[in-house]
């Protein structure tokens, strides 16, 4: 059913016209004011020197969880590709060497020229292994190949840059992370 | 040791109708099968895990649980082991409350123990586990999370994981081709009742009992058999899985091609499975006349060698006929290039050879005729010489052409090498790049069954049509029949055209279309086969 | 020979030297609407980021030593979008007529250096040179039909875009166009009948009439408000401007009559048009806020007080420059505290705005002070009037150009602000708003003034 909104029927002040346009001129008026006059106080910013401040939420490029030992969360399950609306992320999975873990990817390239950043495949992941909070919104290269990021370039992240997210300083620590070496049972040096 | 006295009874055409009340509504059903067909023949699903229409029936998982209307009060009953009775009265979860509850519950019950790891099974996707839960709806689980997950079968294989769950039995190399998953098996016992009855060789077992059950094979012994990746077909879960299959694809991103194998003369009916042109794996395709629900390894694991090794295309200039000419065509020529083969033979008057130097067994009663050469009816049909080879290795000298069509005559017989390079113009038509093409003066490629449209034969005299799977490495390659009509002067520019000519050689065929032959396939009148 | 000898002598020895010296002077105001150009086009462009929250394109520079990129404030980027629409190709598109084609640019671009030699630029300057007192009128034609003469060069900028329209061969810009004629035909009759209660008021077709008038009783805004709000839409719509830019609706007509025009081709009516912003804005301030009259003091008044006069000037001038220095200061703490990466280049850049500020306060400063204690000229009295030397004069005279020219900018301002508020009319709203509304208004507002003028003036 159509919904029908009704708006409230102009009086004669405002259907002389006139006298709106004079609002809107104050408008304007008062913003062109700011800019001359307190140039400092624009709201927008002067990008690429100046970067704007983004939030974790904000759907940015992609990165790829780890586990404790180093290996990537990623199963291979293809949970993402089926999700993902613009099809831009190609999954191969193969046996993996670790006994405890069936499957591990092989490949994961997300096209970035082609992604939407809809979000929909960091929903989707069952293993929270995609995550899209790295805070990169600018993508540039000089190629097309380049736009696509491969496994190797979404594992390279740095905790560092996640210091609120346990997680993230759990899982890369790789051989010199005691704590997470003894969860998963392996020998601690 | 086949247990073929509880087989289901499946409907068929000639099936008596009786009625029956469902929901409290009067059906017609077929009356000679059980309550589960019954009803999916009037279009009621039935979920089920265990039964399977062309094994014997068990009854042990529960889940086709319908409520039947008997002496003592409206009792849950399990449909697919229920014979049909006139006038019988039953309720489906469309009106009773209980037999949805009891579904549900059954499932849930299932799923206890299972791992859930649906991301990373092969499974998902054609998974029977799945479907029946997203049908029964219990989302929700209600086992406490901190009690987890409790695999109590095989001890050898138990382990703890990183959760501190009690786990076990992943990736058990049961046999040479074939992966076991204890932890998804939810003890259907469809492929123990598989080699037992189907394959006639009892290698796997249920052993233990009630919450310690697992599937195993005899102690020291490997699960190895011509059949046994069809148990990884029957497996309602992601228990068996198929080594050659593991971890390539995700099922729903394979497109399906209904096609007919060209490996045995019995033409097993087969689903082709591709994505981006490449063939990922081959699954049988139910007909009941011919293979049932069952493909021979052999037939199956053919499909990954069928884009390597090819020929390439090359123009058709390179082709010159002189002097007097025979054509040697193999099996896996469809009826189609049988047509084009014999139009080039009227034309040329060149000479017809057929046959194959392979082994010619026996049916084994399953999805093998034994017969390498698959179209061998559909010679007979066209008139052609089927079994001829050992004529033309005699009479080599006489040809100064020969076009060698499907057949690789060298690899096969090793005696005919000799004789057939006598002939100083060797054309071989083929898909792969075989011995026999490496012998000749001109190898040109062409595409394999699995590419082209057409049809065939089969030793049951059943003609089945052939459908082209989109994943021809080369777009330049052209079906046999095209450069066979091509080189007799009119070139056939689609598959229905050579069908046609086809029909002008034998009436049998004259009044058929790709349209009035079933996907399953027509059984031909006054055949010769 | 003699004859014309004779007759070239006569005209020459009319005048005194510095009569001639200062009409042929005079000529060099006809490039006014010409630098407004340079003026409009990186107001319009900032002025507009500014409305919209935006910085407005601030990005090229011009690098010199010490101070190193220095982007003058953003007017770096308009040259260097003037001079690649300069050196881009010509492109006559097939089969238009060529010559119209490329003579129709030039029509509107040419008008801007016509229009200015009617307009009073200062008041006539009257001053003893030697022996003599000469007496020369602030406008290039001093004529008695000013405001027709005005009305009607203007209107000749509608063949640039007719011919442009239809020697374009395309539908787009024909249409455009003819929108464009039918527009500027509707509200030059609005234009004028707005005029005409003033003109009645005033008694004279003589802009610098008009002037003095306004000088000596009160400016036309107060005399007939009406009329000016009903002259400026209609000079707006004259203009082609927004909210009145049918011609060249992007949705409807790509850019309307220009659409096949690019590279200089498409400046020259680009620069028309804003020339013809700068040349209607004067005319405004010219007709309705008292053209180049100084508020509230009359020009004897001036005269007398030279010297405040002048010191009042450099004060208003010293006091920009303070103002501006205060922001610069203020943009350049609020950046040197930002993460700005650039914030080094910017600030070095600012030195040179502060230097140039601080030495124009200096200069301003002195120059009141000077002015304040030394400029007392004396004056003779001619006919009851003093009468000064030609350095009071000249004073005068720059003075009131500067007065007029800030006028001005404000009614630029006023074009500039309306475009980015109000939303584009349709076409046919147009057409009522000429015809029936404004039209009527400006009828009513002429019998009105008419029968007031009667009963209160009686002449």
């Amino acid at each position: 059913m159509a919904r029908v909104i009704k708006q409230k029927p102009m009086n004669w002040v405002e259907r002389l016209y006139v006298f709106e346009c004079l609002r809107g001129l104050m408008t304007t008026l008062k913003h062109a004011a700011r800019g001359l006059f307190r140039y400092e106080e624009l709201p927008t910013i002067s990008y690429p020197e100046g970067q704007p401040e983004i939030r974790n939420t904000y759907r940015a490029k992609h990165r790829l969880m780890l586990r404790p030992d180093g290996t990537p969360r990623c199963v291979a399950c293809g949970m993402c590709a089926a999700a993902c609306p613009a099809h831009c992320i190609f999954i191969e999975g193969t046996q993996s060497e670790d006994g405890r873990i069936e499957k591990r990817v092989m490949r994961f390239d997300i096209d970035h020229l082609t992604c939407v950043f809809c979000g929909l495949c960091v929903e989707a992941c069952p293993v929270d292994a995609l995550r899209m909070d790295t805070k990169k919104i600018s993508f540039e290269h000089r190629t097309r190949d380049e736009f696509v990021a491969h496994l190797s370039d979404l594992i390279d992240w740095n905790p560092a840059d996640y210091p609120d997210d346990a997680q993230s300083q759990v899982a890369p620590g790789g051989t010199k992370n005691k704590q997470a070496l003894e969860t998963w049972g392996l020998e601690v040096k | 040791m086949s247990n073929y006295y509880n087989m289901p009874k499946l409907p068929t055409e000639n099936s008596p109708k009786v009625e029956i009340f469902v929901d409290d509504k009067a059906v017609m059903v077929p009356g000679d099968t059980n309550l589960l067909e019954a009803l999916k023949a009037v279009g009621i699903e039935t979920p089920h895990v265990c039964y399977h229409p062309y094994l014997p029936v068990s009854g042990n998982c529960r889940q086709c649980l319908v409520e039947q209307e008997g002496p003592r009060g409206r009792m849950l009953v399990i449909s697919c082991y229920t014979p049909v009775a006139p006038g019988m009265k039953v309720y489906t979860p469309a009106s009773s409350a209980r037999v949805k509850n009891a579904r549900k519950a059954t499932q849930e019950f299932m799923l206890v123990n299972h791992p859930l790891d649906c991301p990373i099974c092969d499974k998902a996707g054609e998974c029977t586990l799945q479907e029946n839960y997203m049908e029964a709806g219990q989302n929700e689980g209600r086992m406490r999370p901190e009690y987890g997950k409790n695999y109590h079968g095989n001890p050898e294989h138990q382990f703890i994981d990183a959760k501190g769950q009690l786990r076990g039995g992943k990736r058990v190399d049961i046999g040479p081709r074939i992966f076991l998953d204890e932890e998804r098996c939810v003890q259907c016992d469809r492929c123990v009742r598989f080699m037992r009855s189907i394959a006639g060789d009892e290698q796997l077992q249920l052993a233990a009992r009630a919450d310690h059950t697992y599937i195993t094979t005899f102690p020291g012994e490997k699960l190895d058999h011509e059949y046994d990746l069809c148990v990884t077909d029957v497996c309602p879960t992601g228990a068996m899985t198929a080594k050659y299959f593991r971890f390539q694809k995700r099922v729903w991103l394979l497109s399906h091609t209904p096609t007919v194998s060209m490996d045995d003369s019995l033409g097993a009916n087969i689903w082709l499975d591709h994505a981006d042109g490449k063939i990922y794996r081959m699954m049988p395709r139910c007909n009941p006349e011919v293979n049932r629900s069952w493909i021979s390894n052999t037939t199956r694991l053919a499909c990954l060698e069928f884009g390597k090794n090819r020929l390439p295309a090359i123009d058709m200039s390179a082709i010159k006929l002189e002097g007097k000419v025979a054509i040697v065509a193999g099996g896996e020529c469809t009826i189609e290039d049988l047509a084009a083969i014999k139009m080039l033979a009227e034309k040329t008057g060149a000479e017809v050879f057929g046959g194959t130097f392979k082994k010619v067994g026996s049916p084994d009663g399953i999805a093998m005729s034994g017969d390498p050469m698959a179209n061998r009816a559909g010679f007979k049909l066209m008139g052609l010489a089927d079994d001829n080879l050992a004529d033309l290795a005699k009479r080599a000298s006489e040809f100064q052409t020969v076009i060698i069509v499907n057949n690789d005559v060298i690899g096969e017989g090793k005696g005919a090498a000799d004789a057939l390079k006598k002939i100083p113009n060797r054309i071989v038509l083929g898909a792969f790049d075989n011995e026999t093409a490496k012998m000749a003066t001109v190898a040109f490629g062409i595409n394999h069954w699995s590419e082209v449209q057409g049809t065939m034969v089969n030793s049951l005299n059943m003609i089945q049509k052939l459908n082209a799977a989109p994943t021809a490495p080369d777009a330049n390659l052209q079906p046999a029949y095209a450069v066979l009509s091509a080189l007799a002067g009119t070139q056939f520019t689609s598959a229905f055209e050579a069908f046609k000519k086809a029909g002008e050689y034998a009436s049998v065929l004259a009044g058929l279309s790709y349209d009035t032959i079933k996907s399953s396939g027509k059984l031909l009148e006054g055949g010769n086969a | 020979m003699e004859f014309i000898t004779n007759a070239v002598m006569e005209v020459v020895n009319s005048k005194t030297w510095i009569e001639w010296l200062i009409t042929i002077a005079k000529f060099a105001l006809c490039f006014v609407p010409v630098c407004y150009i340079l003026l409009l086009i990186p107001m319009e462009r900032r002025g507009a980021g500014f409305m919209q929250d935006r910085q407005g394109p601030n990005r090229s520079y011009i690098k010199i030593p010490y101070f190193g990129k220095i982007r003058a404030l953003g007017y770096i980027q308009n040259m260097c979008d003037g001079t690649k629409l300069f050196f881009k190709e010509l492109h006559t598109p097939t089969g238009a007529n060529k010559i119209i084609y490329n003579l129709a640019p030039i029509i509107p671009f040419a008008l801007t250096f016509l229009v200015p030699c009617v307009m009073p630029w200062f008041g006539t300057m009257t001053f003893t040179f030697g022996d003599s007192v000469v007496s020369i009128p602030g406008s290039i034609i001093d004529s008695d039909v000013g405001v027709l003469l005005l009305f009607g060069i203007s209107s000749l900028s509608a063949y640039g875009a007719v011919l442009a329209g239809w020697a374009s061969k395309s539908k787009f810009a024909y249409l455009g166009s003819l929108r464009t004629t039918a527009m500027t035909v509707s509200y030059e009759v609005c234009q004028g009948l707005c005029l005409m209660g003033l003109l009645l008021l005033v008694g004279s077709f003589n802009l610098t009439d008009i002037v003095n008038w306004q000088e000596h009783h009160v400016w036309g805004i107060v005399a007939q408000p009406v009329a000016f709000i009903c002259f400026l839409i209609a000079t707006i719509a004259e203009t082609g401007r927004a909210p009145f830019d049918v011609a060249e609706g992007e949705p409807e007509l790509v850019a309307g009559y220009h659409t096949e025009y690019g590279a200089m081709q498409f400046g020259f009516f680009y620069m028309g048009e804003y020339a013809h912003i700068g040349i209607c804005s004067l005319l405004i301030s010219t007709l309705f806020l008292g053209g180049y009259a100084v508020p509230f003091v009359t020009t004897e008044t001036m005269q007398a007080n030279m010297g405040i006069t002048l010191t009042a000037l450099c004060g208003v001038l010293a006091f920009l420059a303070l103002a501006f220095l205060h922001m610069i200061y203020r943009y350049s703490r609020k950046l040197a505290a930002s993460k700005q990466s650039n914030k080094a280049v910017i600030l070095q850049e600012y030195k040179l705005y502060k230097l140039v500020a601080w030495v124009a306060t200096l200069v301003f400063v002195a120059g009141a002070i000077a002015s304040y204690m030394f400029v007392n000229p004396g004056s003779t009295i001619v006919n009851g009037a003093p009468v000064y030397g030609i350095g009071v004069a000249l004073g005068t005279a720059v003075i009131h150009l500067l007065v007029l020219l800030a006028k001005s900018v404000i009614f630029c301002w006023v074009w500039i602000w309306v475009r980015w508020t109000l939303p584009r009319f349709r076409y046919d709203h147009v057409m009522h708003l000429g015809w029936k509304i404004i039209l009527n208004i400006a009828l009513l507002n002429l019998v009105v003034t008419a029968i007031i003028a009667k009963l209160v003036g009686g002449n």
